[in-house]
């Protein structure tokens, strides 16, 4: 039996979860922007910017798991060992479980970022920063998914 | 910035503010004080009626716009406003009288379509009421004849015409009466009661006890009479809708006119609101204002140019406006400023590297010279075609800047379009060639060399990061604040540039570590010794020194935080991939061919459009966290002339 399975299951959990804390965070702004949207719709430039901006998760997420079927033998490259289909299986967390709590958090600041610009344009770039602290750890989370999944087709295990 | 002071003769004022406002060289203070024996000139109510007039405007073209929508492509906003020639403008001011005119019109008939429809919801409602009623021939109001009562009215419940009868009956079996049933329906009936006259009281409590109501607004007129009017009414109240909407569409062509008019206004609003922060006493008056340096020459030939006048300049203090002059490179780059704030007294201005390191990250991140090139020819054709305004064009510069940016490290990355070159080589010849072995050139692939990457970002950090200490440095040496120069940011500088080395030497060179480390402690000595020096006592200075050593803790988040670089750089270039993969799957048939056209384009604009923005708005976060808060004091005021400022249109250049 290869790892197949479980280099499956990785690319699975990476994307699902990172997708779902995405998915969270940008539906709540987007709820929050539209709101004031029809109040004022030439600010539509600036509220997609800060809806968009918790969607980076579900990007990251995607990415892993699509490095995952490009090197497991799905896309290219070759069947993994069980030893190292686990490993991707447990690289592909990190991103999964950091995308899916700092998408979730990335939205709710993303709420507050837009009903600040609303009040005031000259805000938007401080609230556009802001939300972009959070991504630090989303950012974190994918490095080492992404290293991990790069370098686990070259370990002897 | 110099402070500039105007006195002049009360008969020139209008000459002398026409010339200053047509040429946006001053910025008029407002913070001045009244001298004794000044006073000043209330304006409001010449005032109020040019404002009431921009009003007027704005709110005809709103109406103007939802009856006939102003046709505008997608790209419309990159539009500039017209150039009209300064004579222009008293040409329109001939004409504003027949467009407020016009704007008026454009009210009335917008009130009258408001007014008609309000009528048309209450004669709908009316309508719905007589419905039930339609079969019933004798007036809504009937109470009596000679010899009878007559009631007219609604059960609260549903009955056929014998249940009505006998249910009558039943309450009163002594009454004598004809019942009739016009309309039954599940939560009401609507009935007629005969009975005679003598009867009133009887039937009356008979009625009662069976839930029994008048119906509410009964007239005297029959109604299937009445519904008949009201229908007639309402079809002439959507006539007349019909026609003012018409009557609005038809001012469609004066569309122009009401804007051009509407800045017309606004521009004498402008004139009218500095009268009223001057000083006059009986025969002069005095302008106070600020003006650029380099303006000064033109500004004092410009006034006794206009009138007799005495020009006065003198040193601007702290608060002064600024205005920000930067050579082509950086100017694109100042509106990224200004977005954050203007710089403050003490700062420098930082936009040249501002610039730099914005072209540098977003095309480190964008990273694809497909995607870069089409940046340039885009924004190009955009300046080219539009004419936009200053500040839009700058903007257009500044995507255009970082897409060359953008194709540079397209090429370092060996990214094209992702990697369509290969993958469709790969699709026409069924072989497997990679893009490192297409491109001529060597390449560094963010995918197989993710960790080179991820250490080239964060060295890239750290320089943007001593840059910003840099700026620091700079800025406390002009202010001759040495100790914060050398021991606040210099040696902190120094322990970054140390902790570098060493990381170096540990994948170099030994020797290269022990100088490293060798720095990094002498500088943490450093900043033990000297950042408690605020403190009083040997022991609060020996613990204010250790912990400013904990803020090594910030510095290192700063740095991780470039690892951004990387992973938008692969996001863009991986998303890239996926699109091609997708569009080569279909196979080389007739479907296949149209399969790869669709899917490579809409794939590629998605890929432009998620990643674009997520460039833009990170590069922004590295600036301004991440550089900024290393210098950049901001909360400076941007200085703003006062000038012919509409808009619509344009007379001249805006600075």
């Amino acid at each position: 039996m290869n790892g197949m399975f479980f280099a499956l299951l990785g690319a699975a959990l990476a994307t699902v979860l990172a997708g779902i804390g995405s998915a969270k965070g940008v539906g709540g702004a987007a709820q929050a922007s539209m709101g004031v949207l029809s109040e004022d719709s030439s600010k539509f430039g600036k509220m997609l910017v800060l809806t968009l901006l918790p969607g980076t998760q579900g990007l990251y997420g995607f990415i892993v798991g699509f490095l995952i079927l490009v090197s497991c033998g799905v896309l290219g490259g070759s069947a993994p060992t069980l030893a190292q289909g686990l490993a991707f299986a447990v690289a592909s967390l990190a991103i999964g479980l950091g995308g899916l709590f700092s998408g979730i958090a990335q939205g709710k600041a993303a709420v507050s970022g837009i009903a600040l610009s609303a009040k005031n344009d000259k805000d938007f770039s401080k609230a556009m920063v802001s939300v972009t602290l959070v991504e630090i750890y989303a950012l974190l989370s994918f490095i080492v998914s992404l290293l991990a999944v790069i370098q686990i087709p070259n370990l002897n295990i | 910035m110099k402070t500039v002071r105007i006195i002049a003769l009360r008969k020139d004022r209008k000459r002398l503010l026409e010339h200053l406002q047509d040429n946006g060289l001053i910025q008029i203070r407002s913070d001045v004080e009244t001298r004794q024996g000044f006073g000043r000139v209330d304006m409001s109510s010449q005032l109020h009626v040019f404002e009431r007039n921009v009003a007027l405007t704005e709110q005809a073209l709103k109406i103007l716009d939802e009856e006939s929508p102003e046709k505008s492509g997608l790209l419309s906003s990159f539009k500039g406003r017209r150039k009209i020639d300064p004579d222009d403008l008293g040409e329109i001011a001939a004409k504003s009288q027949q467009v407020i005119a016009d704007c008026n019109r454009l009210v009335e008939l917008d009130k009258k379509c408001t007014d008609n429809a309000a009528e048309l919801i209450r004669i709908r409602t009316q309508l719905s009421q007589l419905e039930a009623w339609e079969k019933l021939d004798i007036p809504l109001n009937t109470t009596s004849t000679k010899s009878t009562s007559v009631f007219v009215g609604t059960l609260p419940s549903p009955y056929t015409e014998k249940e009505l009868n006998e249910a009558i009956a039943a309450e009163n079996p002594k009454l004598e009466f004809a019942a009739e049933l016009i309309h039954s329906e599940p939560t009401q009936s609507c009935i007629v009661l005969f009975s005679p006259a003598s009867q009133k009281t009887m039937s009356e409590d008979a009625l009662r006890a069976l839930g029994f109501a008048r119906p509410m607004g009964a007239t005297s007129k029959v109604p299937k009479v009445k519904s008949e009017k009201l229908r007639e009414k309402r079809e002439k109240l959507l006539e007349s809708t019909e026609k003012a909407r018409e009557e609005i569409a038809s001012f469609a062509d004066r569309r122009e006119a009401i804007k051009e008019t509407q800045d017309y206004f606004r521009i004498r609003a402008d004139k009218y609101e500095v009268i009223n922060r001057l000083d006059h006493s009986r025969h002069v008056f005095i302008i106070e204002g600020y003006v650029p340096e380099e303006d000064c020459e033109k500004l004092e030939e410009l006034c006794r140019h206009a009138a007799p006048c005495t020009v006065e300049f003198g040193e601007a203090g702290d608060d002064a406006p600024v205005k920000l002059k930067n050579n082509k490179f950086a100017e694109p780059a100042q509106g990224i400023l200004t977005m954050y704030s203007a710089p403050g007294k003490t700062d420098i201005d930082p936009t040249p590297l501002l610039a730099f390191f914005f072209y540098f990250f977003f095309g480190m991140m964008f990273s694809d010279a497909g995607y870069g090139l089409l940046m340039v020819i885009a924004t190009g054709l955009m300046i080219k075609l539009f004419k936009p305004d200053k500040k839009m064009r700058n903007n257009l510069k500044l995507f255009q800047y970082c897409g060359i940016s953008t194709t540079l490290w397209g090429l370092v990355f060996g990214s094209i379009f992702g990697d369509a070159p290969a993958a469709l080589y790969n699709f026409f010849t069924d072989s497997k060639i990679t893009m490192a072995q297409l491109l001529p050139w060597p390449t560094l692939d963010p995918q197989k060399d993710a960790l080179l990457v991820m250490v080239l970002s964060i060295a890239f950090g750290l320089i943007h990061i001593l840059v910003g200490m840099g700026c620091k440095f700079y800025a406390c040496l002009k202010q001759k604040d040495y100790a914060g120069a050398f021991f606040d940011t210099g040696l902190w500088m120094l322990l970054l540039v140390g902790i570098a080395v060493l990381a170096a030497g540990m994948f170099f060179n030994p020797v290269l570590m022990t100088v490293g480390a060798v720095i990094a402690i002498a500088c943490a000595v450093g900043l033990v010794l000297t950042q408690g020096r605020a403190k009083k006592g040997i022991i609060g200075k020996a613990i204010g020194g250790l912990a400013s050593l904990y803020d090594i803790t910030s510095y290192i988040s700063d740095l991780l935080s470039y690892t951004r670089l990387l992973a938008l750089g692969l996001t863009t270039g991986v998303m890239a991939q996926v699109f091609n993969m997708l569009a080569t799957m279909m196979g080389r048939s007739v479907a296949g061919f149209i399969a790869l056209v669709i899917i490579f384009i809409i794939g590629h604009l998605i890929n432009i459009g998620l990643n674009a923005l997520g460039s833009y708005v990170h590069t922004m976060r590295l600036q301004y966290v991440e550089m900024f808060s290393k210098f950049y004091e901001g909360g400076g005021k941007e200085f703003e002339p006062f000038s012919l400022n509409g808009n619509y249109i344009k007379i001249q250049e805006d600075n």
